[in-house]
């Protein structure tokens, strides 16, 4: 079969293109899956670390050559949201034996600080000086300090991005909203996504009044597969069957019905947060509306509902937009893509794409590489000992 | 009280957005700057301050006078909350047609002298303060329950804290654009803020 020698150099040249821009990422993606100091103690932690930098660096590579952001930055945040809750629970149980708490685990301030108690601290630090979580404040297993300098670094950097690309609980009901080609439900009411405001309203202000994390007590679906309190009293049972119902039918049902990511729009008082760092944030994602043809394929595909009708006329997402990319790669005309605020619109893409780009997927691996390796560990170790526990 | 400000925040979103549109033209019409538009907030704010204690008063009354002394208190309150915040999460949930006492000011005579002038506001805040919504009636039931008259008081206060946040960027003129999101995100907290209270009246019941 004879093929065009233009195309042939084409992709010769796409390809080639491509793999020079991977270049500093395969850097990146070596020094954060090494930790910069490359020290495997087993054959199976080199083999993990092997197929973790692989699987990166293909990823990478498939986003420039393809062009396409969404469907291959899912493939990574939904693995990153399965192997953290994986490794998490195993270890959990070889530290504690248990995946419940107690009052002493709290009392020992030995509970992990994970991103959404953010939300929970703001106000009670403001007001009293106090941090209202039982965790480490330096050092120890994700202690709040180091969480918080991440998360507040993410929130400059990329706005509600974190949410597509670093948060390793969104991966669930990502994971969930792909698995039917066609909604169930076609039309979910897009006021929903102004929902999490109120949760982080309610959330904040009881955190500070209870003296405690109201989210993390009563509603954080996420519970069901991290830790929670071991059921010593009906209050306690309540709170159970609250983590558990709220999983089913936030992180799994509805996603799974409406195509949406649920919890993530509507529930998660952190990514009401980073919606408005959206507004501080110098990255966004713009529509030419010299090329658009107001087919609205984008308002369709949408995984956040941050783009209706009037926002596409207004020729930007609402600042509800976790810059996943879905919008972008549906886009038949290319009309939308990444921007720099402040930057004329439909001029200079690749640089903008480029430069959003590289800090998200690499948010993207630090999230990852380090779980991923641990997670491939562990699965070896339950296929040859045909048990996961250290 | 904590309660009560988490409830004055539900209501005061959606307030803002039904009362707003009728009071804030007036508002705004009144020239003299933005100084100008933060003094007759603060009228307004008072009026609604006013109708707010004064409905604590009468609650905390009936709170120490007849419920305290009653042998089934919790049960009443357990039953009051459920039924009360039964309400709340409908109105979270649907569309009602907003009733709100707050537009009859639209129909007062417009007068020159100042002072009857600066009634206008007071009276606007008075009327949206103690206009009936189940946010309001669970206020009610909450101030009752705390058995004191200074407990309802305190209540009340906090409830009016919780509302006026919402009022606090009228005269800015860029936070009109928001008003339909300012209505959503009340009634999403209308909504949760009904769930809490309907688990305390099923805590309180189930003692």
């Amino acid at each position: 079969m004879k093929t065009n020698p233009e195309n042939s150099f084409s992709t010769t040249g796409k390809i080639g293109k491509s793999l020079l821009l991977l270049l500093p990422m395969t850097l990146l993606i070596f020094i954060l899956s090494t930790g910069g100091k490359p020290n495997f103690s087993s054959q199976v932690s080199l083999i993990a670390f092997l197929i973790t930098f692989f699987f990166f660096n293909v990823l990478f590579f498939m986003i420039l050559y393809k062009g396409k952001v969404d469907k291959y930055r899912a493939v990574g945040f939904i693995l990153l949201a399965l192997f953290f809750a994986l490794t998490f629970i195993v270890d959990l149980i070889s530290m504690r034996g248990t995946m419940t708490f107690n009052n002493e685990t709290a009392l020992a301030c030995e509970i992990p600080f994970c991103h959404i108690v953010t939300t929970m601290i703001i106000l009670p630090v403001i007001i009293s000086g106090s941090i209202i979580f039982p965790g480490s404040i330096i050092g120890g297993f994700a202690s709040i300090t180091s969480m918080l300098v991440i998360v507040i670094g993410v929130m400059i950097a990329l706005g509600r991005g974190f949410c597509s690309w670093g948060c390793f609980y969104g991966g669930w009901d990502d994971g969930t909203s792909r698995i039917l080609r066609k909604p169930v439900i076609k039309k979910v009411n897009p006021a929903f996504r102004w929902a999490s405001f109120a949760v982080l309203i309610i959330v904040a202000i009881m955190s500070l009044l209870l003296v405690g994390p109201f989210y993390c007590d009563w509603l954080c679906p996420f519970k069901t597969v991290t830790e929670f309190e071991k059921v010593t009293s009906f209050t306690v049972l309540l709170k159970t069957i609250s983590f558990i119902s709220l999983f089913a039918a936030l992180v799994i049902i509805l996603p799974l019905l409406t195509k949406k990511r649920i919890q993530c729009t509507t529930f998660c008082p952190m990514g009401a947060l980073c919606s408005l760092s959206n507004k501080i944030n110098v990255f966004d994602v713009s529509i030419d509306k010299e090329k658009c043809n107001d087919c609205m394929l984008c308002t369709k595909v949408c995984p956040t509902m941050s783009l209706e009708k009037q926002d596409v006329e207004k020729g930007k997402p609402s600042i509800t937009c976790m810059k996943c990319g879905k919008c972008i790669d549906s886009c038949k005309r290319g009309a939308i893509n990444y921007h720099i605020k402040g930057t004329p619109v439909g001029k200079r893409l690749t640089l903008a794409r480029m430069l959003f780009l590289y800090p998200a997927f690499t948010l993207l691996v630090v999230f990852t590489s380090g779980t991923m390796q641990q997670g491939i560990v562990l699965l070896v170790k339950l296929f040859t000992t045909g048990s996961l526990l250290k | 009280m904590g309660q009560g400000f988490i409830l004055g925040l539900s209501t005061g979103a959606v307030c803002v957005a039904y009362c707003g549109p009728v009071l804030i033209p007036y508002l705004m019409s009144e020239s003299g700057g933005l100084k100008k538009s933060y003094l007759l907030v603060a009228i307004f704010l008072t009026g609604r301050l006013t109708a707010y204690l004064l409905t604590a008063i009468l609650a905390g009354i009936i709170g120490h006078a007849v419920v305290q002394q009653t042998e089934s208190r919790t049960f009443i309150m357990g039953f009051a909350y459920m039924i009360l915040s039964a309400l709340l999460i409908a109105y979270g949930l649907y569309r009602f047609k907003e009733i709100c006492l707050g537009k009859t000011v639209k129909k007062m005579p417009e007068s020159q002298n100042s002072q009857k002038r600066l009634l206008i506001p007071f009276t606007g805040g008075f009327l949206t303060g103690i206009n009936i919504c189940p946010p309001f009636l669970l206020a009610i039931a909450g101030a009752i329950d705390s058995g004191t008259i200074a407990g309802s008081v305190l209540f009340f206060v906090a409830f009016f804290a919780g509302t006026s946040i919402f009022f606090l960027p009228m005269p800015v003129a860029g936070m009109f654009k928001r008003q339909h999101v300012l209505r959503i995100i009340g009634k999403f907290a209308a909504l949760l803020a009904g769930f809490l209270y309907f688990y305390k009246g099923l805590i309180l019941l189930i003692r």
